[in-house]
């Protein structure tokens, strides 16, 4: 039997008050949806249910079931909250791609030589970016395309890549004397 | 203050220079470049740039959305630790 992969949602980052209540640091897209998964778990596979009670500074407070004064929570601080994948909706768009599913997966190119795994996955604001980290340590970006990535087997737990060429624009203004036309 | 109107947006000769060539080549390259001062220009957009954070060069797709804005702007330069657990790639 395979275990369960599990893709963390958030950590208990402190405690509120002295009725139980705890800070939650989420990792989510919109923080709200942390409870929205169902029941959370740790790593030892306890069961954590959440009930959201407000924001501060950027965290949100938070009840858990069962827990009611202040030294039971003061104990669960640090805890990392969890979800089983399967507990996430599937991605509505074929194109889109859980980055916990990208991260992990081999990256081939046409030849079948192995270019490294899939490392993280960002976005800075010019579209998805992945970064490949081969056996040496060596690290590279490319871009989330489908000209880059034409295929993406979860099953299989690899990725086509098809590296773009690269030139180099030169380095400074010297590069731009060097290639002015001679007068 | 901002950068006066009369003067125009900044950007690298070269890099210019560079876009143009790749573009009348109709090549698919990334171009690497080390100028993230250059102001993204209209004649940029649907290329790629490897825009250099000071470690590695990070690919760009320039759209219309970032024209105006300068090429550092997409290339940050501090370690980035953040993540985010449902979050979703789309291919472009």
């Amino acid at each position: 039997m395979t275990p369960e992969k599990l893709v963390c949602l958030a950590a208990i980052a402190g405690v509120h008050g002295v009725r139980g209540q705890v800070t939650v640091k989420t990792f989510t897209e919109e923080p709200e949806s942390v409870a929205a998964y169902g029941p959370l778990q740790d790593e030892e596979g306890n069961s954590y249910r959440l009930n959201l009670k407000g924001q501060k500074k950027g965290m949100l407070i938070a009840e858990i079931e069962g827990v009611k004064d202040r030294n039971a929570a003061e104990a669960l601080k640090g805890t990392r909250l969890y979800v089983t994948r399967d507990a996430l909706p599937p991605p509505e768009d074929a194109e889109e791609f859980y980055f916990a599913d990208l991260i992990g997966l081999e990256a081939r190119d046409r030849e079948d030589n192995s270019l490294g795994y899939v490392s993280a996955v960002y976005n800075f604001g010019a579209g998805d970016l992945l970064e490949l980290r081969d056996e040496d340590g060596g690290e590279r970006m490319l871009p989330f395309s489908r000209d880059v990535v034409p295929d993406v087997d979860l099953d299989r737990g690899r990725i086509l890549v098809d590296p773009p060429p690269e030139t180099e624009a030169g380095s400074g203004p010297e590069d731009e004397e060097k290639n002015a036309p001679e007068a | 203050m901002a950068r006066s109107v009369w003067k125009g947006p900044f950007v690298d000769g070269y890099l210019l220079k560079k876009a143009e060539t790749v573009r009348n080549a109709g090549r698919n390259e990334i171009i690497k470049t080390w100028s993230r001062r250059s102001t993204i220009m209209p004649q940029f957009v649907g290329l790629t740039f490897g825009v250099h954070n000071g470690h590695k060069f990070l690919p760009v797709l320039v759209n219309e959305n970032m024209i105006g804005h300068k090429f550092g702007e997409f290339a940050p330069s501090r370690t980035f630790t953040g993540h985010v657990a449902d979050k979703k790639a789309k291919r472009g």
